[in-house]
């Protein structure tokens, strides 16, 4: 343990005194943010689409769908009346549709409570967002939303949907994007430097093994991701008043990523040949997930075969799994997520520290 | 005889391109500086750092401390301390926290005074505060040479550790080195400075393309490789040599120069009056002892620029 601190103290002091990685630790998360509240505060044009179908066609349920169109989040699109919904969902692979009863203004107006029906996986973000923005709208009118499938984890819903803002759903996703980038870019270059430079094998004389290396890179770059991570959540607060919350499941989350991604780049890293050439593989396997993996936006409003792709990326769990914490208090997505992100973690961990030799052959 | 630290027997290192170490035997000794001394390409890092445990041999036997580097380099690695070949520190460590970092990698705490102590021993003290890439060569090899201590090692590989420096910063080095071994410290010393294995080594292995050529102390290499002393009558042509022939003096000629050679040094004052007693006009008469330079001319074959070996 002392010799990880250590490696710890010397490679953060030398991080630091490099003005590129205090450029990523301090000003990078904040351009990010700045840029990313500055593209979406003005409502932006990303919206989770919710289908609905409105059996009611009343001017009670026109107020409703209003409502919903008016929390800035959702853009309703309709069902036709005729349409059995089931079907009509399978068939346009809908994420999240609505449907208004037929007797909603006669039981308003008659003071009964009522139920609409939400569709969806509760375990997508855009759900979760639906969810949030309907019962928003639901308590202004004072009835209950009924779930349509069962659903098996609990949930907490604390963040009404009127106090959502576009920046909320953003920030989980440039927390994960710094969580891939940083780790991963740093990493590779650092593996591929260290092996060209000799110091691995300079460091193989000594008593510290690939492991506690390795596992100090962990340490280090959590430690940041946590600063940056505060960091952006400071800003998103101040300047645009955000109301995405840190969870203890959060900072996990954070620390998982950054670990599965540090060792990534610990891989990509050990087999490359040069410092640019680390660049080269990071950038083509970093960007791609950056955009599938749902840092910009959520994953299940992308197309279907993205989707798939997007399953199996890691960065994916991230993301998902920040959102759901974050932004709506979906802990059990949350906890599910941060599982599958510290088993590839752990897997992707163990390939650097136990099969690839500092030795030369 | 001291204990035996190293012992090398029929070691090989093949790649598919190259037999870089093709069956060598050595044996280092507790308190000796040991040099290989070799071109570029010899062999000289590849055998060294199997010793380090750093790469497997193909076949033979290492051991150092008794103990095979290929299986139980774990049990010896507190008592070695390495300066790789081409050592660069971290740039953007002072030399002081590197110290103290490298330290804590051997489960060592040092105090502040030991991190004084260590870059005062390398003469560091100075620029113990300065960023590493700041460092001049010299300044750099010496850092490393600290880190190479920090463990306070019995055994210490110096992989060309010289190399690339003026005189100066070399001369200061084999200072250092001496100071190891007055310390009791065993160092292995890989050059192809022959001046450097000259001063510096008790025992010197010459190793060329992978195989050890001459084996021995400097001066026993110089005697068995045409040791001893050359006469050089300077400008003396072929007719001076004609002369001394004519005398029973065996004589070579070389650049316009007579070289007379004698094999022990008992008899050089001695030829040096019969030689000077014959009448042949010269610009100069003077004496030169052998030197290593001789010998690697014999067994190696390569030539030497500034006093560095080019194969
Ligand atoms: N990993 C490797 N793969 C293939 N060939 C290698 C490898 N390492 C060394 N060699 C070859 O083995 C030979 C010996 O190399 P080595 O580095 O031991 O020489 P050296 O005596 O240290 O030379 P120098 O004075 O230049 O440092 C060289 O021909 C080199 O090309
Ligand atoms: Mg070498």
């Amino acid at each position: 343990m002392k010799r990880i601190l250590a490696d710890v103290r010397a490679f953060g002091v030398q991080f630091m005194r490099s003005r590129v990685g205090a450029f990523f630790a301090i000003a990078f998360p904040i351009i990010l943010i700045l840029l990313f509240g500055a593209i979406f505060s003005g409502g932006g044009s990303t919206k989770v689409p919710i289908y609905v179908q409105d059996l009611s066609d009343s001017p009670m349920s026109y107020n409703f769908t209003a409502a919903l169109n008016a929390t800035t989040v959702l853009e309703v699109r309709t069902i036709p009346k005729g349409e059995e919904i089931l079907t009509y969902i399978r068939d346009h692979s809908l994420n999240t549709a609505l449907r208004i009863p037929a007797d909603f203004q006669t039981k308003i107006l008659a003071n009964q409570s009522v139920n609409v029906t939400l569709y969806g996986d509760p375990t997508q973000s855009s759900y979760g967002i639906a969810y949030a923005a309907v019962n928003g709208a639901a308590t202004q009118f004072n009835f209950e939303i009924a779930r349509a499938r069962p659903i098996v984890l609990p949930e907490t819903q604390t963040i009404a949907a009127r106090n959502l803002k576009f920046i909320d759903l953003f920030l989980p996703g440039v927390i994960g994007l710094t969580v891939l980038t940083s780790p991963l870019f740093g990493m590779t270059n650092v593996c591929a430097e260290y092996r060209t430079r000799k110091f691995f094998k300079f460091l193989a004389t000594t008593r510290l093994s690939k492991g506690e290396w390795l596992a100090s890179k962990v340490i280090w770059y959590s430690f940041l991701m946590l600063v940056s991570t505060a960091i952006m959540f400071a800003v998103e607060r101040l300047v645009f008043g955000g109301v995405a919350v840190i969870t203890p499941i959060a900072i996990l989350l954070i620390i998982a990523g950054t670990f599965q991604f540090t060792s990534l780049g610990m891989i990509l890293g050990m087999y490359v040949r040069d410092t640019e050439t680390a660049a080269a593989v990071a950038n083509a396997i970093g960007f791609p997930m950056m955009f599938l993996a749902g840092s910009f936006f959520p994953v299940d409003t992308m197309p279907p075969a993205l989707q798939v792709v997007a399953r199996v990326l890691p960065l994916t769990y991230v993301n998902e799994g920040l959102r759901a914490t974050m932004v709506f208090g979906n802990d059990a997505t949350a906890l599910l997520y941060l599982g599958i992100t510290m088993v590839i973690g752990v897997v992707l961990f163990i390939i650097p520290a136990k099969a690839l030799s500092w030795k030369s052959k | 005889m001291a204990e035996v630290v190293i012992e090398v027997r029929g070691l090989t290192k093949h790649y598919p391109d190259a037999k870089a170490v093709d069956g060598i035997d050595f044996e280092v000794r507790a308190g000796e500086i040991f040099s290989l001394l070799g071109p570029n390409g010899a062999g000289k890092t590849t055998t060294v750092e199997i010793l380090e445990g750093l790469r497997d041999p193909t076949g033979g036997e290492a051991r150092v401390f008794g103990v095979d580097v290929r299986t139980g380099y774990a049990k010896i690695r507190d008592r070695v301390g390495v300066l790789p070949q081409d050592f660069e520190p971290f740039d953007r460590l002072k030399p002081r926290e590197a110290v103290a970092y490298w330290a804590a990698l051997f489960d060592r705490t040092l105090a502040k005074k030991d991190v004084e102590d260590v870059l005062e021993r390398v003469g560091l003290t100075s620029r113990a505060d300065a960023q590493s890439m700041t460092l001049s060569g010299g300044e750099k090899r010496r850092l490393g040479i600290a880190l190479s201590l920090v463990g306070d090692p019995d055994l210490v590989f110096l992989d060309e550790p010289t190399t690339g420096l003026d005189p100066s910063a070399r001369r200061d080095l084999w200072g250092l080195i001496r100071g190891l071994k007055a310390a009791g410290k065993t160092v292995v010393l890989t050059t192809h400075y022959l001046d450097e294995a000259e001063q510096l080594a008790d025992d010197v292995a010459i190793m060329n393309k992978g195989k050890i050529v001459s084996h021995g102390t400097p001066e026993e290499l110089i005697s068995r490789h045409g040791g001893g002393t050359t006469i050089v009558l300077a400008g003396a042509g072929q007719d001076g040599a004609a002369v001394l022939a004519a005398r029973g003096i065996p004589a070579t000629v070389e650049n316009g120069n007579v070289l007379v050679h004698v094999a022990t040094p008992s008899e050089v004052r001695k030829m040096l009056a019969t030689v000077a007693a014959v009448e042949i006009p010269v610009t100069e008469i003077y004496t030169k002892r052998a030197t290593l330079e001789d010998v690697f001319m014999k067994v190696v074959g390569a030539r030497m620029a500034e006093g560095e070996l080019a194969a």
